[in-house]
């Protein structure tokens, strides 16, 4: 049936014969060294004989001793030969599998006696403490209700105890792997189990557990100690001293071979043409190729399971499945799946679970029918497929690439369908990320215009206020220092134009007399009109009274001393503005020039410094005028719409200030629009304010004169409201 | 046998018989009575797990259908091991389910001994014109391997009910023997060792059939 088996691995002996390959038996097909030399069917005929006679003399021989044959001590006389061959064949896989632990499990020096060394094994093994982290983890999470509803005390308790429970159980399990065959071990897992059971149902600590609890704590402590087993070699999972991994092999040729089998074969209704058939088909072959990567026997029962209910589905298109449809399919999916180290994995659950889940329950029930399945497919023949030996056995010799290739293709089909499903799955989602940054985007662009409406709104509503919260508080100060700051009434150029200029100092001077008077601005202004009616008072223009005097009393000296280095430099650097310098030359020379004409040309220079000094003064009022400053972010569109067109004209102003500074008069209107242009332009913390002040006063800056615009903000109409409690409140 | 713990049994029973004699109908309908409300179970008619009460035991009852085609009938012993108890079901009109039925039980004693609990269903009494089975030798027979017979009509719902109920009884009746006779053998009185013991049994007997 299995004619040919030759290894690659093999081809580098090749200097023996072929017929030395052939099988012992003599019959024409290639033996294989696993089976002794025999081919596949002498084999098993071989085995079968062995058996028998084992069985034969198992029969006349005491129960006991059949049952626990003491693998390490020499064999009594009285045992049959096929016993002693057989016994010989255990203990040399006991030696194997002891030096097969040494190496790999125990890492101990190789000198020991292997059967001393079992005993003292135990003590150096340590289970790895990952392994109960993990356990608290899980428990934590799988048993909720265990870990926090209940008094503390008799929970952490179960913790414990199913803690304790799993060391005890894996230390056994290692320690008696040694000296026991694999049903031995077996037994006394489930005996375990059954302790363990036991255990719960007589401790204290379980007594507030219900059954339900009870059983998932049994699940619980077999995944955590099955796991751990699992994952050491050889032991629990196709265990040295069976033959699970050669049945592994042949089972998997087995089903390779069978590959052209049908559903037709075995009477299965299931429909290939069918897409939903196809995936549910493909569902639970994956799932049950998965069963290969779970661990614990709870775990490769779960997939099963799963497994067995897409097969479920699959037959029950109309009615409802029964035993009589899941059997066949499911041994169609097992025929199409292939599922790797299938005989290992189905023993492992059967001598590992816990039996009494294996008994009853859903997992136990459809795992069942997968052993059934197994079988059936081990034992499949002509008659069991209601065909044709020769048809049959036709089918049996053709390459198994061949059989199959309709589903296998389909199935391919599908593994490339449910890629697609995944990449559209993908797609939609990315598509549906990107919608949702879209939106926010866009709402975030919603958010910015009506925040920039509000902010403008806001503007324009601070800008109604402003001008009347600035100005008082930029006289503030002055106010304050009135003894040494002259207010001096704005004068209306629209009457006076050109000439109202040279009449300010006239008018500073009077001031000095209002000025104790000045807490009632009110008073002020009308001070100030009465002491000029000449003029139209519209504000008060600020003026530092002192600076006439002390500009050219103080600064004159301080600053003539740096007239030098000024003029050496032919820079006003020493004030460290930088814009002066980046003017151009024209610019600084032509305070120079009119310097010279009237003045030193060292004072050109001072004049700058003395407008920084008095600014100095509206600096400190500008650093109040920040409560403006709310307004600062819209200075920039405020900037854009209004400060542009006015800009000159409030360079101007300041230049106008300055040019009160110095007392020259005549000067300042011809050096008017050169040097303070730069001055103003310098002095940037001054332009908000004069922006404030801009759009009230644009008429009459375009009346004409500088002095105006400079003292427009404080136009007379809005600065005495303000002005009025401060002032009122002072004398009081 | 087997005790979970706090005393619930847990029963495991298989059901057997040849194809198309209404394994799966007696199943279905079984589940359908006392799940009406809940649709889930009924995707599929192979499992059934099920709680009862009697007389305050709580039993666990794991049923199990099998495939009853002829060529799956080598597979029976990998489904009837560790079971308790036996569901053998024929179809009234037709004589040869009642033949395999009697294969049934020659292989089950043979397998389990007098471990399981055998019931026999005459199924499809609904159909009674047309028996071919002969009530008597139906009866006698029972009555002969020592099985409960029952008539069961999967579609007029008639003496499914019964069946299960009297079959979990006898069940737990022959538990309660074995425990006996087990307490007796061992001759120890811990009650303890009463619950540890049949487990164990069970046990061994699974391996030996195995």
């Amino acid at each position: 049936m299995i004619p040919v088996v030759v290894k690659i691995s093999k081809m580098p002996s090749l200097r023996i014969d072929q017929s030395d390959l052939k099988c012992k038996n003599g019959c024409d097909y290639f033996g294989n060294p696993q089976w002794q030399g025999y081919c596949s069917k002498c084999h098993r005929e071989q085995m079968q004989r062995q058996r028998k006679a084992e069985k034969a003399s198992s029969a006349t021989l005491p129960k006991p001793e059949t049952k626990k044959p003491d693998r390490g001590l020499k064999i009594t006389s009285h045992s049959s030969f096929s016993k002693f061959e057989e016994k010989r064949h255990r203990q040399s896989e006991t030696l194997k599998k002891a030096n097969l632990l040494k190496f790999s499990v125990f890492k101990k020096s190789s000198t020991d006696d292997h059967e001393h060394s079992s005993e003292k094994r135990p003590p150096e093994f340590k289970i790895p403490p990952q392994v109960n982290e993990g356990m608290k983890r899980d428990f934590r999470m799988r048993f909720p209700q265990l870990a926090q509803s209940r008094s503390k005390e008799p929970s952490l308790a179960v913790d414990r105890d199913c803690r304790a429970f799993v060391n005890s159980f894996i230390m056994d399990v290692i320690k008696c792997t040694n000296v026991m065959t694999v049903d031995e071990l077996s037994e006394r897992v489930q005996r375990q189990y059954q302790r363990f059971m036991k255990h719960m149902d007589t401790s204290a600590h379980f007594s507030h557990v219900d059954a339900d609890t009870k059983e998932l704590l049994m699940d619980f402590v077999e995944k955590h100690a099955m796991t751990y087993l699992h994952e050491l070699p050889s032991i629990v999972f196709s265990p040295n001293g069976t033959e699970d991994e050669r049945l592994d092999r042949a089972m998997s040729e087995r089903i390779q071979q069978l590959s052209w089998v049908g559903e037709r074969h075995l009477e299965c209704r299931l429909d290939m043409n069918h897409a939903e058939c196809r995936q549910l088909l493909y569902k639970a072959i994956s799932e049950l190729l998965g069963m290969d990567s779970a661990l614990s026997p709870g775990d490769k029962l779960a997939r099963v399971r799963r497994c067995c209910r897409h097969v479920l589905r699959l037959c029950s298109s109309s009615a409802p499945a029964s035993a009589d449809d899941l059997l066949p399919a499911l041994i169609f999916t097992v025929l199409k799946a292939n599922p790797p180290r299938l005989v290992s994995n189905i023993n492992f659950v059967t001598r590992f679970c816990n039996a009494q889940r294996l008994m009853t329950g859903e997992g136990g029930y459809y795992f069942t029918n997968l052993c059934c399945a197994v079988s059936f497919i081990e034992n499949l023949t002509a008659e069991s497929l209601n065909m044709e030996k020769k048809e049959f056995d036709c089918y049996m010799a053709m390459p198994a690439s061949i059989g199959g290739s309709a589903w296998a293709a389909a199935l391919s089909l599908c593994g490339a369908a449910r890629e697609a499903d995944e990449q559209r799955a993908l797609a939609h989602k990315l598509r549906a990320h990107t919608r949702t940054i879209h939106e926010r985007a866009d709402l975030l662009a919603a958010n910015a215009k009506s925040f920039e409406e509000q902010i403008a709104k806001k503007v324009e509503d601070v800008l109604a206020k402003t001008p009347l919260e600035i100005k008082p508080r930029r006289e503030l100060p002055r106010i304050g220092k009135f003894k040494e700051i002259s207010t001096a009434p704005l004068i209306d150029l629209g009457t006076s134009h050109a000439h109202g200029e040279p009449e300010p100092p006239p008018e500073t001077k009077p001031e000095p007399q209002p000025e104790p008077t000045v807490p009632q601005e009110p008073n002020i202004t009308i001070q100030a009109s009465e002491n000029e009616p000449k003029l139209n008072i519209l504000g008060f223009e600020v003026i530092e009274r002192q600076s006439p005097s002390k500009s050219p009393q103080n600064l004159d000296q301080t600053w003539d001393l740096k007239q030098t280095s000024s003029l050496e430099l032919l820079t006003p650097s020493p004030l460290g503005f930088t814009p002066f310098d980046s003017r151009s030359i024209d610019e600084l020379m032509t305070p120079d020039d009119f310097g010279a004409d009237q003045l030193p040309p060292g004072l050109s220079n001072i004049n700058y410094d003395i407008d920084l000094s008095d600014f100095s003064g509206d600096n400190s009022i500008a650093e109040d005028a920040p409560k403006s400053d709310p307004k600062d972010p819209f200075s920039p569109e405020a900037l854009k719409k209004t400060f542009d067109p006015f800009a000159p004209q409030t360079s101007r102003g300041y230049e106008a200030l300055d040019s009160f500074d110095e007392f020259s008069f005549v000067d300042q209107r011809k050096q008017e629009t050169d040097p303070f242009e730069v001055v103003h332009r310098g002095q940037d913390p001054f332009s908000p304010v004069d922006i404030a002040k801009d759009p009230f006063f644009s008429p009459p800056k375009q009346s004409t004169s500088i002095l105006d615009d400079n003292d427009s903000p404080t136009s007379g109409c809005l600065l005495p409201s303000p002005m009025q409690p401060q002032s009122s409140g002072k004398p009081t | 046998m087997a005790t979970a713990p706090s005393g619930t049994h847990n029963f495991k029973v298989v059901l057997l018989g040849e194809g198309c004699v209404g394994k799966t109908s007696l199943l279905l309908r079984y589940i359908e009575d006392k799940f009406n409300d809940k649709h889930l179970t009924t995707l599929q008619a192979t499992f059934l797990n099920k709680r009862l009460n009697i007389n305050g035991k709580r039993v666990n009852l794991s049923i199990w259908d099998t495939a009853g085609q002829e060529k799956f009938h080598a597979l029976g012993p990998i489904y009837y091991r560790n079971s308790n108890g036996a569901i053998l079901v024929y179809d009234i009109t037709d004589e040869d389910s009642f033949g395999k039925v009697k294969n049934w039980v020659k292989e089950l004693k043979k397998m389990l001994g007098s471990d399981i609990v055998l019931t026999i269903a005459g199924n499809k009494i609904d159909l009674e014109h047309e028996r071919t089975v002969p009530l008597e030798e139906a009866e006698s027979y029972a009555n002969m391997v020592g099985a409960q017979h029952f008539y069961t009509s999967a579609k007029l719902n008639q003496g499914v009910e019964e069946l299960f109920l009297d079959l979990t009884r006898t069940m737990i009746e022959r538990y309660e023997q074995n425990s006996q006779t087990d307490v007796n053998r061992t001759s120890q009185v811990v009650v303890v060792d009463d619950e540890a013991a049949p487990p164990q049994t069970s046990c061994c007997s699974g391996n030996k059939t195995n």
